[in-house]
């Protein structure tokens, strides 16, 4: 009895300890930034930021974050009915939970907010639309690129970002372009990759190139099984399109059985520099190519300097979808400018009508809500890049 | 292979407590997080001379079984230890529990990013081996998981220790009568597997190049198919598992619907008749057993006391009948079943041509995961323990 | 030994009866929307709250499976999965099917109840620890499916644009709407579990529960009782799993993930396995913390105490409290480890769980039985 007593009385103690560690710990993390409005004698009008900022895409998250925080320190002091307003960010996180994105969209009704970017996430931005939809509250993402999205028919939906099935068919072209004949896509089964990687198939088949689908599951880390079946099938060329982590474990894998001179290309998913370590060393990433599902930079005449600024404010390089998410602050501004209006169906109207210019270049919308540039359409809007020793650079 | 190292783990703390530790996979994890950051941290590079690299190497080896093991420890002393005793499903729930702590414990310590092992102190030769080109570091990690096998096996059969922990497994009981203490025991084998479970940990991390802090979970999960494939409690059927399991995950997703067909209906059947057969057979042979029958009564009594409503109004005799019942019932079912195999084998012939794609790959690992434990929780080499009712 | 009867099924407070504290939380449910609707608090709580209601639902499903039956099943989320994607998929445009609301909730959980038995037939007869992966794997296996079966589910996609349901001519549109008609269905199932409990066939699960071999040897068909359970709880996760398609009219796998049974299971947990109270306590109090805390920190705190009420605090306090969130699953971890060594009947424990958990040593407990005895017969005096 004593020894039973004893060492339930042990346990209580290290449990507090543990507890004690787990504050600790937490204190030593970094403090997030707590938003504090500048007081002022001017009005502010609050646009709602729905992002994750926890969960697996949290580095996006942050990125879309730093963006908007960008925009709105450009845009604030626009001038309505004569009354200069500044925005007010009400940053709220869904953590990449589709169960969580309705709450989050709801609560940034309830906050009166008079318009949202966001959500990060196809899937986060189809379960939140309904409730926007409702309040008719304008919802601009810079990243959910699932071609579904704007053919839903939902009204206060617009992007930024180009389209998967765009960047899915650019993708396939230029493979069919550089001259390879057979060809293995692999997904990550992400609700994006997969996207993308049909598209690219059905081109690539289109085209006449003999295509492998292959698939592995995102936060896998051996594609041994897939890596064999490539082997088999000896391709020209393999094209991941998910996410940098397992496109790095993929091409490293593919190095170790062999197949080094297998050209190796992606989507926006492994346009990171993450991937040079991923991948085991400059010398497995070396000359992988990559498109992009935003603007070129040729196109983007004021992306140096965003990317100096975004650095400069955060100490990081400019993430990805960074611009995207600044631009689409600075259209909903603009279209409220040009409505003069806080209604949601008067920025709507004027979102449709709107010339914006901004870092990623002058842009529309379509009757859809599809982001739209005045000189270039279709696959030509998608920028390539070729990744020549760590870093990912413009070639076309 | 590495299957196996995290296996041993799962099969040892089985073996001595019956209870699975559900926390293996994230103890796992920790351990390769604490190897990589502590090399990344020394500033291991490319200039490094090879004496220090492989200096650094064993340190971060060192530091993470030492650290891993005592995370194992802490975690027996804290969530386990306090709940022996309880019923089975109460230390799983707290493992449960734990298994989520630790893994939010990484995200906040390490961050939710992969931390990226230094490339220098992987080896990057191959070797040819049957014309198969082979990474050094995978037949380093085979090797390795081999000595350790025989090492623990030794530490088994062959210690003061390892047969103190035979006997606590055997029965807690009477091993304490003997002498043995039985806590510092259970301890130790905590130590023991969390500390192969770092290993396994750093050579993941060097073998594939990075961690993140969910690879542990579905590592943790496949090793515990291993360890169940191969007859949980038992050492060489562990690693014989991840063996399995190996070339399952890799082959199986090659093979064609026909062949598999042809795999899971003989499994089935086997396992099916083997389920009907044995089931009224041993509630038989319970029944039967006068001389057991007066620990029956003990125990309904007991249920009795705490289920006072529920009046137990049957004599335990009065029940061959209803047992002579149940077997003819079960001969029904046999027909019934073999008929819904017949018909399932047909199916799949139809469909004979059709291949596995590459996504289905963990399904097919879970499935094999349900199969096993539905029809042979034995596994292949058998249960190193004994059942106790 | 079977004189000493322990009959004590006591509520857990005592001077006031279960069936009245049942009802004030059902009238307080009942009459939370009405906050809403006067302004008293935002919109979202009725999201927070019909949210926290799929969960309750959930929650009392499971309990019905682990804490009446004592079976530990980690893939619970599956049986949630095959309702919803049952729902999704007739009545979406996805196939351009309308089913209409009735039938519909019977077919998700007749699906859930039909994968219940299925899977339930092989597997039942396993030890507890090995049912639990089992029902993981069949989860995952489940979330799998779902995912990969692109030609009917739309794959990880997902399935948008699900129809609003018309219940007894009244289409339900509103989130008020949605909470009331989920509310209904929990006071349904809480009533169902709450009679099933004392049935025969509950009573059965409970000595199932206790000692398996020794409950069969009793007269119980284990198999069969089991079986009742699976299937009953499957159904009930079906017609959850339905509701939550219809109101979030949006579904993908990612929402049925291994984590979410986990989280279901820690309800359970929390509010006290087997009690139904219980399970209705921990769902709504995991489910509703993270935002209740979001918006005690953000909005109702600094307009009672002025926007800086934290700045004394310390650093990690202040971070701890603003971005609760990311803390959420550590704390449910620990949560759980220190809930089921310190008080593993639960907040709201059901009798006889707690006494199962508060078991005497046995020898002590023959100890206190001889001194009864002795007492009884005059051989030892009362102690005062």
């Amino acid at each position: 009895m004593f020894s039973k007593r004893m060492s339930s009385r042990v346990a209580a103690i290290l449990v507090a300890a543990l507890l004690l560690a787990t504050m600790g710990l937490i204190g030593c993390a970094e403090p997030e930034e707590v938003e504090e409005p500048e007081v002022s004698e001017r009005e502010t009008v609050k646009v709602g930021v729905h992002t994750s900022l926890t969960g697996g895409l949290a580095d996006y998250g942050f990125a879309a974050r730093e963006g908007i925080k960008l925009a709105a320190e450009d845009f604030s002091g626009f001038v309505v009915d004569g009354v200069e307003y500044d925005i007010e960010l009400v940053i709220l996180d869904d953590k990449g939970e589709p169960a969580e994105s309705p709450v989050v969209a709801q609560n940034l009704v309830d906050q009166g907010v008079v318009g949202v970017i966001g959500a990060l996430t196809s899937g986060n931005t189809n379960a939140a639309l309904p409730i926007y939809e409702e309040a008719v509250i304008p919802m601009i993402s810079g990243s959910a690129t699932l071609p579904d999205i704007t053919e839903e028919g939902f009204d206060v939906f617009f992007r930024t970002c180009l389209r998967d099935d765009l960047q899915g068919a650019a993708l396939g072209e230029w493979v069919i372009e550089l001259g390879f004949e057979r060809a293995v896509v692999m997904d990550d089964r992400g609700d994006y990759a997969v996207g993308l990687g049909n598209e690219v198939q059905a081109t690539l088949e289109a085209g006449g190139v003999e295509v492998l689908r292959e698939e592995g599951q995102e936060g896998d880390t051996d594609f041994s099984a897939q890596v064999a079946n490539m082997r088999a099938f000896d391709p020209d060329v393999a094209i991941f399109t998910g996410y940098h982590r397992e496109a790095g474990l993929v091409r490293k894998q593919m190095v170790e059985a062999g197949m080094a001179d297998v050209q190796f290309m992606g989507g926006d998913g492994i346009k990171s520099d993450e991937i040079v370590d991923e991948a085991g060393g400059v010398e497995n990433a070396d000359g992988m190519l990559s498109t992009f599902s935003g603007f070129s930079p040729d196109d983007m005449p004021g992306f140096s300097e965003f990317a100096d600024r975004f650095e400069e404010a955060t100490g990081r390089p400019a993430g990805p979808y960074a611009e995207n998410n600044y631009d689409a602050l600075g259209a909903l501004i603009t279209a409220i400018v040009d409505a003069q209006s806080f209604e949601g169906a008067d920025i709507i109207a004027a979102l449709h009508e709107i010339e914006y210019q901004g870092v990623m270049g002058s842009f529309g919308f379509n009757e859809i809500g599809d982001i739209e540039a005045p000189d270039k359409t279709g696959i030509d809007l998608i920028p390539r890049f070729e990744l020549k020793g760590d870093t990912w650079e413009y070639i076309g | 292979m590495i299957y196996a190292l995290i296996a041993l783990g799962y099969t040892m703390v089985y073996g001595v407590l019956e209870f699975i530790n559900f926390a293996h996979g994230e103890v796992f994890t920790i351990g390769g997080f604490i190897g990589a950051t502590f090399l990344i941290w020394v500033g291991v590079d490319d200039g490094t001379p090879l004496y220090a690299k492989v200096l650094y190497l064993a340190a971060g080896f060192a530091i993470s079984v030492v650290l891993t093991a005592g995370l194992g420890w802490l975690l027996e002393r804290v969530a386990y230890r306090p709940l022996r005793g309880a019923s089975r499903i109460i230390p799983l729930l707290s493992a449960i529990g734990a298994s989520i702590f630790l893994q939010n414990m990484v995200i906040v310590i390490f961050g939710s990013q992969p931390v990226i092992m230094p490339t220098a102190v992987i080896p990057s030769g191959f070797v040819s081996l049957m014309g198969v080109r082979v990474r050094v570091l995978a037949i380093g990690i085979i090797v390795l998981s081999i000595m350790l096998m025989v090492g623990l096996t030794y530490l088994l059969k062959a210690t003061r220790i390892g047969k103190a922990m035979r006997a606590t497994s055997q029965d807690r009981e009477a091993a304490e009568m003997m002498g043995i203490e039985t806590n510092r025991t259970i301890s130790f084998t905590f130590v023991v597997g969390s500390a192969l479970a770092a290993v396994g940990g750093v050579l993941v991390a060097m073998y594939y190049g990075s961690l993140k802090f969910d690879t542990g979970f579905l590592y943790g999960l496949k090793a515990f198919t291993a360890a169940v494939l191969g007859g949980i409690g038992n050492i060489p059927g562990a690693v014989t598992g991840a063996l399995v399991l190996g070339l399952v995950e890799n082959y199986g997703v090659g093979l064609t619907l026909g062949w598999l067909a042809g795999l899971v209906a003989v499994g089935l059947a086997v396992g099916l008749y083997i389920q009907l057969w044995r089931a009224p057979n041993k509630r038989i042979a319970i029944l039967a057993a006068d001389g057991r029958a007066e620990e029956y009564r003990e125990r309904i009594l007991r249920l009795y006391r705490l289920a006072p409503y529920h009046a137990v109004k049957t004599v335990l005799t009065e029940r061959r009948d209803a047992v002579l019942r149940l077997t003819a019932r079960h001969a029904v079912r046999l027909t019934l079943g073999n008929v819904f195999l017949s018909g399932m084998l047909v199916a799949f012939v139809l469909n004979a041509g059709y291949q596995f794609s590459s996504k289905w790959q963990h399904a097919i690992s879970f499935i094999v995961l349900m199969l096993v434990l539905m029809f042979r929780p034995s596994g292949i080499l058998g249960e190193h323990i004994q059942e106790k009712v | 030994m079977s004189r000493i009867r322990n009959t004590s099924n006591a509520p857990a407070l005592p001077w006031i009866p279960r069936w009245m504290l049942a009802l004030a939380a059902l009238l307080a449910a009942a009459a939370f929307p009405l906050l809403v609707e006067y302004g008293v608090i935002q919109t979202v709580w009725i999201r927070v709250g019909t949210r926290a209601l799929v969960y309750v639902l959930l929650a009392v499903g499971l309990n019905l499976i682990m804490g009446e039956t004592g079976m530990l099943n980690l893939g619970y989320i599956a049986f949630f999965a095959i309702g919803a994607y049952t729902t999704a998929l007739f009545s979406s445009p996805r196939f351009g099917f309308e089913v209409p609301f009735w039938p519909l909730l019977v077919m998700s959980a007749g699906l859930a109840m039909l994968a219940g038995y299925l899977v339930g037939l092989p597997s039942l007869r396993l030890r507890g620890d090995y049912l639990a992966i089992v029902t993981l794997a069949f989860g995952e296996v489940t979330r799998y499916t779902f995912n990969n079966w692109e030609s009917v589910t739309n794959g990880p996609g997902g399935i948008p644009g699900i129809y609003r349901p018309t219940v007894f001519g009244y289409l339900v549109e509103r989130p008020i709407e949605f909470y009331y008609l989920i509310l209904v269905f929990v006071v349904l199932a809480v009533l169902l579990v709450a009679n099933l409990k004392n049935s025969r066939v509950g009573r059965a699960w409970n000595a199932l529960r206790e000692d398996e071999i020794a409950a069969e040897a009793a007269g119980i068909h284990g198999m069969r009782a089991k079986m009742v359970a699976l299937v009953i709880s499957a159904a009930i996760a079906g017609v959850a799993g339905s509701l939550f398609a219809y109101y979030q009219q949006f579904i993908n796998p990612t929402y049925f993930v291994f984590m979410q049974s986990v989280i279901i299971v820690c309800m359970i947990v929390l509010g006290g396995l087997g009690s139904i109270p219980g399970a209705v306590l921990g769902a709504v109090v995991l489910d509703s913390l993270p935002e209740f805390t979001r918006q005690s920190f953000s909005s109702w705190l600094p307009a009672i105490f002025g926007r800086d009420f934290m700045a004394g605090w310390p650093d990690f306090l202040r971070t701890f409290f603003l971005d609760f969130d990311q803390y959420r699953m550590l704390i449910v971890g620990l949560v759980i480890v220190v809930m089921v060594i310190f008080r593993p009947e639960g907040l709201i424990p059901d009798a006889l769980w707690r006494r199962e958990v508060h078991q005497e040593d046995p020898r002590e407990q023959e100890h206190t039985l001889q001194t009864l005895f002795d007492i009884e017969e005059g051989k030892q005096d009362l102690e005062v």
